[in-house]
Parts: structure tokens; C-alpha cells; sequence
């Protein structure tokens, strides 16, 4: 209500703007037709306002849009529930123009407006809205009616229901495809308010009209249907009528429509039960798995391990298992892909044994793909794998593949392998972690990306953390502050910044005996960015420090010498520093 | 209170500003018009041939490509921690130009030292108006201010730099009005790109395999050949002539016996091209790496071949 103390003739002002011909300046006060309406008064707003918009209607798409979008929220503005029929008109019109956006919008806000009005009111208002529409003359009209019967129906008496259901079925034989298109996509909210014997006779007819239909398009949103259908319908009139279509449809002559069921089948097997799924979608699965087309291939093998998980182990080593393997050596890149970024979560399914024997050499093909992120999607998911057949066997046969991929070509693949290491080192321990991996943690310090550096300088950290100060003492510093003196400036920034965050890790003595003095003797570098780094990287190490005497007389020297510094930005971060230490000098 | 102090609490907003924008999203009107008023200031005392220290990743047209621009900072590292030369053509063609020659702006406000931002052909009031970047303002803000606000201070951009005295970047490439970079330094640049002349050469020029000057194809600026090539390098002491201005599709391309080199950093040009894209980094031994890089994986939008669009039906 804080609008409410605008002066008045900014109102004036919208109104006239709603008849500007600066579109934007309709389109302004089209968003602010609540101000108006509460300057206007309720009265005036139903009997102006609305009446103003009803007819103000073959404006610009935009404004049109703007409009369907206010008047779904319109019903305090023009009196309340009982007078929310007056809303009614202005949309039903929008209902009916050209382009889509604006329709889908007015029967969102119909749907919404119904659905807070009384139950007589839908009867004498909404109703015969719906009935106009699905009777509408041009297939913009009949469009739109399919997406309001389920607001309708429930309030409707039992002759009105007939009817309803009767119009309902022959716009799904509309001429048109559109209108068909709009009543599959629809059947399933309608369906839900339907009663259960209507449902069973009326519907179910409606619905394998549908999946006949001759438009593709038309048969796909009837896939679509099946699974909502299905939840409604008793477990054997589900295995009665929508299996068979299931069938069917997962044999289409449209890919379109194959593709669609590839992605829906295993929710329909959790509708009809273990049994069914045995019997008939395992194998209209498998078909699917070996579709002649790579999209349909692609979105079948997406689905492998959700799929699998609803079977029992053996089945799917039998039926779906072989499939798997064919797909590792697919001919599109995409479908692959798809399978590496699933399959690591079917090792839980099938077990330790069929996991060793049959998935492993499927892992170490994809991980050897030729396609980046086929190997991307398999490293990023190996530790489910760990779980299943433990760290030795893992390390003997995967091991190798994934040193060889810590120099892959792709940035992005390195990555993976590097956020792996931790979990790799903390499962196979320090002795081996140091002959495999230590030599390739130290080399990814000096990659020639700089995400590369950083994931490296981070997984010191972690493995620091993990090992321990002794261990990173021996096994980490030496090697990374014998780096610091790199002939390239971006190398040595990477080895502050891990110097940063190994301090923590190390404590106060070490970071004062062996960190500090190369820190302070990089302030002394050409290349100011390495010197403004040097003042963070400071400004970090005072509080691990935590050393009265060690700050006064080494750390703020240096950082009073950078504060001086002829470059700006070092002497800004510099300053920052020396304002950071003063809080905490003065906090201790 | 030093300067320093002093400065170091105006930067907050700044930084926010900075931080929105790495996150690809765009600034108010008003900040844009604050920050390119403070930019202008900056850009207004750099030389039209602008010194440059190594070390400095030097890089080529981005045009819009704010993601690839984001991956651009992945591999070569942040600014201000890395040192940028950019060589123009930040706008036009891709989806996001309004944010990509903001957050270009707001890094040059911020820290002047680490990061120069020279003039492409497009950077200018008529070649935005064809090619995206009045239509994306317009798009963004509701009206014409921003791309007015941007366009007037692409006029300040300085043309060139010089690189340790041995690198010299542009854009387009050399102008038989030019012999030396004094030349240069001479006119003022302070206006639209002109139709002829040196200032527009600079912006428009390719090195091409015939010797001398050619017409170019594109109807503005010259090609120039591996002997003009040779004699502006030893006239002026340069080693090298680094330009952006074509696609190559390895990102890099040397030319002219490695007198010029091209640099191209919008990976995929134009969403369609399967280029890759390339960084120059020279470091503070005068050591020069190229690094080549893809395009940045796009969260939403899913490979080419997927699926078939609805209007297909």
C-alpha cells in the first residue's frame, strides 16, 4: 500500500500513456495497472478500466503480453472473489489472439482467476467461457479451451461433466494439429479430475485416439501422457492399456516419438510393476539401446543406470548388460558420452563380481575415448567404483589410465583427475601415493593453465592435510619453494599462493623458519604483481604467525617498504596489509 | 591520510561492480555513465602509441563471447594478478557485448597499470549500429543511452602499444601514411573512426603474402605485404607487429617470416566457426607462449545436434 501516497497525477498520467503511441510508454503503464486500479476505485475499475482494456486489444504482442500477466492477479483490485467474472472477458479475448506466448499467459491467469472463484460463479461464468472458446471459429480459441477444462470441470454438475467430456474428446479429433497438440498435452491435468469410471471408459478412449494420431508431434505429448495417465489408472488397468502403447510406441516410425519413450520408460516401470517390466519393457528397452538413431540412442543410455536399479542384478547382467558394451564402442560421441556420465553408478547395481568382470574394461575404453568428454564424465565419477571393488583392485587396472590422463590435452580433463587426488591419496595411503603420484602433484604446479595451477596449489593443501606437517615437510615444501625461483612471474604467483595456504596447515614455527623468508625475499621481485602478491600473502601469514616480535620486525618492514613501492597497486594492497596487521595488533 | 588510503575505500564499489560483472551481469545506466567518466579520464592521458611493460598476455578480438572471455581469464589467470594487453573488437556479434566491454572497462578503472585496452574497427558508432551492439543496448536498456554512453568513449581508446619497446599491437595492421611511430603519436584520436587515413589503416589493415600495399577486400584500410612488414620493424627497432582483426583457426597465426603475428581470442567465432582461440603470454624474459583454448562448456545449452527444435514439426 506504499503506492497509495503517490501524488494523483501521475495517474492521469498512466492512463493517457496507456493510449500513447510509445509503445514502451504503453507497455510502462500496462505493468502499473494496479496503481491505476487504486486510484480508480473498484467500481470505476470494472466499470472503466476493464471495460477499456476488453476493447484495447489489438495492440503490440509485449503489451498484449503484459496485460494477460496483470489481470491474473487483478481480483483484489476490482472488488474481490465475487466479482472476479468481470476479469473474465478481457482474457477470454486474449485467449484467442495470434501469438502463443500471450495465449499460454491469459490461460495461466484464467486458470489462476478460476481457481479462486466460487463454485456457482464457475457455473454461470467460467464455464460457458470454455464452452465459447472450444467452439471457437478460428483454432487460436480451441487452443487455448483445452488448458482451462480442468479448472472447469470439478464444480460442474453431472450433465454439464457429459458435455464437457464429450467436447474434450472432439477437440482431440480437431482438424487441426494444433488444437490436438494443445488437448494431449492437457489430457493429463483434465484426466486427474476426471472420475475413476469416466476415466476408464471416456478417457482411455481419448487417449488411444491420441497415440494413433498421424502428426508425430501429436503422438509425443500422448507419450508424454502415459506416465501421469498411468499413475492414475489401478495397476492392472495400467498394465492393460498403457503397456500395449508403451510397446508401440517404443516401435514409432517417428525417432521423435522413440526418443520421447527412452526418456519416460522407467518411470512407466515403476506404474506397472516388476513383473510387466520383465516381461515386456526390458525388451522394448534393449530395442531402444540399439535404435538406428544416435539421439534416441543418447537418451536410452542416459537412462541406463536408472533403469537397471529397478531390475534385479541378474537381469540386467543379462539382458541390459550386453547392450552397455556395444554403446562403449558407439559410433556417435554424444551417445558415449552419455553412457560415461551414467554408467560408474551402475557398479553398485550389478555388484563386486560383475563389476571386475564386465564393467572395468568398459571404464578403461571409455577412459581411453578419443572424445575429452566421454574421459571427463568417467573420472569425475570413479570414487563410486572405489566403494564397490576397493582401492587395490582399482589402482592395479585404473591406475595407469589415470596417470596417463593427469597430461591430458584438455584443461578440463586435468582437472578432474586433480580433484580426484585427494580421495585417491587418502584411500591408497602415503606409500603409494608417493612413488605414483607426488612427482605429478609437483608437475601440475607449472601447467600452462592458470586453473590448472591454482587446483594444484589447493591440492597440496589437501594433502598436506591429509598426510600430515612431517610428511608435507619432506615430501611438499622443499620441492615448492625450490620453484620459486621460476623465470616466469605467473609460475612464482602460483607458489605464493600455495605458500598461503600451507602456512595454515603448518603452523606458526615452520611458517616463520622456512615460509616467511621466501615470502619477504619475493618483495624484492622485478615484476609488481608478484610484489603486491607478497603483501596479501603477508597479510594472510600475520594471524598463523601469530608472533608479536616476528611481525614487528620482519613483516611490517617489508610491508612499509611495499607501501612506498613506485607501482600503485602495490602500494594499495601494501597499505591494506598494514591496515589489517594494525587491527589485529590492536585486537591481541 | 596518504592518497593510497584514501582511494582504497572508493575502490569497494568498484570491486562490487567488478564481481557482478564477472558473474555476467550488467550494470545500472547510471554506474555505467560513473565509470565510464572515470574511464575516460584514464584513457585520456595514454598515448596513442601506449608503453607497455612485460611481462603482459597480450590478446585479440573477443566480440561479445563474455563466456569465452571468463575462460580466457581461467586459463591466463586474473587480472589484476595477470597483466592484459587486449586489442580491441570487444563488442558486436556475440550475445554479450554490453557486459563484456563493461567488466573490460571497470578492470581498466581499476587498476590502469595491469591492464591497456587498445581500439578495434568496432569500437565505433557505425559499425555497432550494423553488427549487434546498438540493438543489444537496446535490447538490455530499453533505449539508445549505453551504446551512446560506450561509443563516446571508444573515441578515447588509445590505437597502439608498444611492448618493451619491441612488441608493437594494433588491431588492424600498418598504413602507407605511416613510416614511423612518431607518426602516430602525432594525430589526435579523439573521434570516430574515420572512412580513409591513417587512424582508420591502423584499425582495418591485414598483412597479407603479396609484397607492397594492395586494396583490402573489406573497402577500409590496406593490405601490406612482408616487405612493408620489414621495413616498419627496422625503421622503428620492433621485433614483432602483434594484430588481431581475422579469424585464425588455430588461434595464432605467424606471418611475414615471424615479423607479424595474429592473435584471435573469441574460440568458435560467432557460435559457428570451430576455431580455436589463442592468449599470448610474454614474460618478464621476453619469452613468448602461446596458450590455445576452446570454448567455455555453456550450462543450457546442449550441443548442436541434440535435438530438433519445435518449429521443425
Amino acid at each position: 500500500m506504499a503506492m497509495i501516497d503517490e501524488p494523483l497525477y501521475p495517474i492521469a498520467i498512466l492512463i493517457d500513456e496507456l493510449k500513447n503511441e510509445d509503445i514502451q510508454l504503453r507497455l510502462n503503464s500496462i505493468r502499473r495497472l494496479s496503481t491505476i486500479a487504486r486510484a480508480l476505485g473498484e467500481e470505476r475499475t470494472r466499470k472503466e478500466l476493464i471495460p477499456f482494456l476488453s476493447e484495447n486489444n489489438d495492440d503490440d504482442d509485449e503489451v498484449l503480453l503484459a496485460m494477460a500477466e496483470e489481470l491474473g492477479v487483478f481480483i483484489p483490485y476490482v472488488g474481490g472473489v465475487e466479482y472476479a467474472h468481470v476479469l473474465l472477458p478481457p482474457l477470454e479475448t486474449l485467449c484467442t489472439v495470434e501469438e502463443t506466448c500471450v495465449r499460454d499467459k491469459a490461460v495461466e491467469s484464467l486458470c489462476r482467476i478460476g481457481a479462486q472463484m466460487k463454485e456457482s460463479d464457475l457455473v454461470d461464468w467460467f464455464i460457458p467461457l470454455v464452452k465459447r472458446l472450444a467452439a471457437g471459429e478460428w483454432f487460436t480459441a480451441r487452443v487455448s479451451s483445452c488448458g482451462l477444462f480442468h479448472i472447469a470441470y470439478p464444480s460442474a454438475p453431472e450433465m454439464l461433466k457429459t458435455e464437457l467430456r464429450s467436447i474434450y474428446s472432439q477437440l482431440c479429433q480437431d482438424d487441426m494439429p494444433m488444437v490436438r497438440r494443445s488437448a494431449a498435452s492437457n489430457l493429463g491435468k483434465f484426466a486427474a479430475t476426471v472420475e475413476p469410471n469416466h476415466l476408464k471408459t471416456d478417457i482411455m478412449t481419448i487417449f488411444e485416439d491420441l497415440t494413433q494420431d498421424d502428426q508425430d508431434s501429436v503422438r509425443l505429448l500422448a507419450v508424454e501422457g502415459c506416465a501421469a495417465l498411468g499413475k492414475l489408472l489401478e495397476p492392472q488397468d495400467c498394465v492393460a492399456h498403457i503397456l500395449p502403447v508403451i510397446v508401440n510406441f517404443s516401435q514409432d516410425k517417428s525417432w521423435r516419438v522413440r526418443y520421447m519413450v527412452a526418456n519416460q520408460l522407467y518411470e512407466l516401470c515403476e506404474a506397472v510393476g516388476p513383473e510387466p517390466t520383465r516381461a515386456d519393457l526390458v525388451p522394448a528397452y534393449v530395442r531402444l539401446l540399439r535404435d538406428n538413431e544416435a539421439e534416441v540412442r543418447i537418451a536410452a543410455a542416459g537412462k541406463v543406470t536408472k533403469f537397471c536399479r529397478i531390475l534385479n542384478p541378474q537381469l540386467a547382467i543379462q539382458s541390459i548388460l550386453p547392450c552397455v558394451k556395444e554403446l562403449s564402442s558407439d559410433s556417435s560421441q554424444h551417445v558415449r558420452s552419455a553412457l560415461a556420465s551414467v554408467i560408474m553408478g551402475m557398479a553398485p547395481v550389478l555388484g563386486k563380481e560383475a563389476t571386475i568382470e564386465q564393467l572395468l574394461p568398459i571404464f578403461l575404453s571409455l577412459l581411453k575415448d578419443e572424445f575429452p568428454d566421454v574421459r571427463l564424465n568417467i573420472i569425475s565419477k570413479l570414487d563410486q567404483v572405489n566403494q564397490v571393488i576397493g582401492i587395490d583392485l582399482l589402482s592395479q587396472s585404473l591406475l595407469p589410465a589415470i596417470v596417463e590422463l593427469a597430461e591430458d590435452r584438455h584443461w578440463r580433463v586435468r582437472l578432474a583427475i586433480i580433484e580426484y587426488i585427494p580421495l585417491l591419496a587418502s584411500q591408497l595411503g602415503v606409500g603409494f601415493f608417493d612413488d605414483k603420484l607426488g612427482a605429478l602433484c609437483m608437475q601440475w604446479l607449472e601447467d600452462k593453465v592458470y586453473s590448472i595451477r591454482d587446483a594444484a596449489a589447493n591440492n597440496l593443501k589437501r594433502l598436506a592435510e591429509e598426510f600430515g606437517p612431517d610428511w608435507a615437510m619432506q615430501h611438499i615444501i622443499p620441492q615448492v619453494l625450490d620453484m620459486i625461483n621460476n623465470s616466469h612471474y605467473l609460475y612464482r604467483m602460483t607458489i605464493l599462493h600455495a605458500v598461503s595456504l600451507l602456512a595454515p596447515v603448518m603452523g606458526s614455527e615452520i611458517t616463520c623458519s622456512k615460509l616467511l623468508p621466501v615470502v619477504i625475499n619475493a618483495s624484492k621481485d622485478r615484476v609488481p604483481n608478484i610484489k603486491f602478491n607478497v603483501a596479501k600473502v603477508l597479510q594472510s601469514l600475520i594471524p598463523i604467525v601469530d608472533n608479536s616480535q616476528v611481525v614487528e620486525q620482519t613483516i611490517r618492514p617489508c610491508l612499509v617498504e611495499l607501501s612506498e613501492d613506485p607501482d600503485v597497486d602495490v602500494r594499495f594492497f601494501a597499505t591494506q596489509a598494514l591496515q589489517a596487521s594494525d587491527q589485529v595488533m590492536m585486537s591481541s | 591520510m596518504s592518497v593510497d588510503q584514501m582511494s582504497s575505500n572508493s575502490h569497494g564499489n568498484l570491486d562490487e561492480q567488478i564481481s557482478q560483472l564477472m558473474q555476467c551481469k550488467p550494470l545500472s545506466e547510471q554506474e555505467v555513465r560513473g565509470l565510464c567518466e572515470k574511464a575516460k579520464e584514464i584513457l585520456m592521458e595514454e598515448s596513442n602509441v601506449q608503453p607497455v611493460k612485460s611481462p603482459v598476455t597480450i590478446c585479440g578480438d573477443i566480440h561479445g563471447q563474455f563466456h569465452d572471455l571468463a575462460e580466457l581469464f581461467r586459463i591466463g589467470g586474473k587480472c589484476p594478478d595477470t597483466n592484459y594487453l587486449f586489442m580491441g573488437d570487444y563488442v558486436d556479434r556475440g550475445y554479450y557485448s554490453v557486459e563484456t566491454v563493461t567488466l573490460l572497462v571497470a578492470l581498466k578503472v581499476r587498476y590502469p597499470q595491469r591492464i591497456t585496452i587498445l581500439r578495434g574497427n568496432h569500437e565505433s558508432r557505425q559499425i555497432t549500429q550494423v553488427y549487434g551492439f546498438y540493438d543489444e543496448c537496446l535490447r538490455k536498456y530499453g533505449n539508445a543511452t549505453v551504446w551512446k554512453i560506450f561509443t563516446d568513449l571508444f573515441d578515447y581508446f588509445p590505437l597502439t602499444a608498444l611492448v618493451e619497446s619491441e612488441i608493437f599491437c594494433l588491431h588492424g595492421g600498418l598504413s602507407p601514411s605511416i613510416e614511423t611511430l612518431d607518426n602516430i603519436r602525432n594525430f589526435d584520436r579523439v573521434q570516430e573512426v574515420p572512412h580513409e587515413g591513417p587512424m582508420c589503416d591502423l584499425l582495418w589493415s591485414d598483412p597479407d603474402d603479396r609484397c607492397g600495399w594492395g586494396i583490402s577486400p573489406r573497402g577500409a584500410g590496406y593490405t601490406f605485404g612482408q616487405d612493408i612488414s620489414e621495413q616498419f620493424n627496422h625503421t622503428n627497432n620492433l621485433k614483432l607487429i602483434a594484430r588481431a582483426h581475422q579469424l585464425v583457426m588455430e588461434g595464432f597465426n605467424w606471418g611475414h617470416e615471424q615479423k607479424v603475428v595474429t592473435i584471435f581470442s573469441a574460440p568458435n567465432y560467432c557460435y559457428r566457426c570451430g576455431n580455436m582461440a589463442s592468449i599470448l603470454e610474454v614474460d618478464d624474459c621476453q619469452g613468448h607462449t602461446f596458450i590455445q583454448f576452446e570454448p567455455a562448456p555453456r550450462r543450457g545449452e546442449p550441443d548442436v545436434t541434440r535435438r530438433t527444435p519445435d518449429y521443425f514439426l
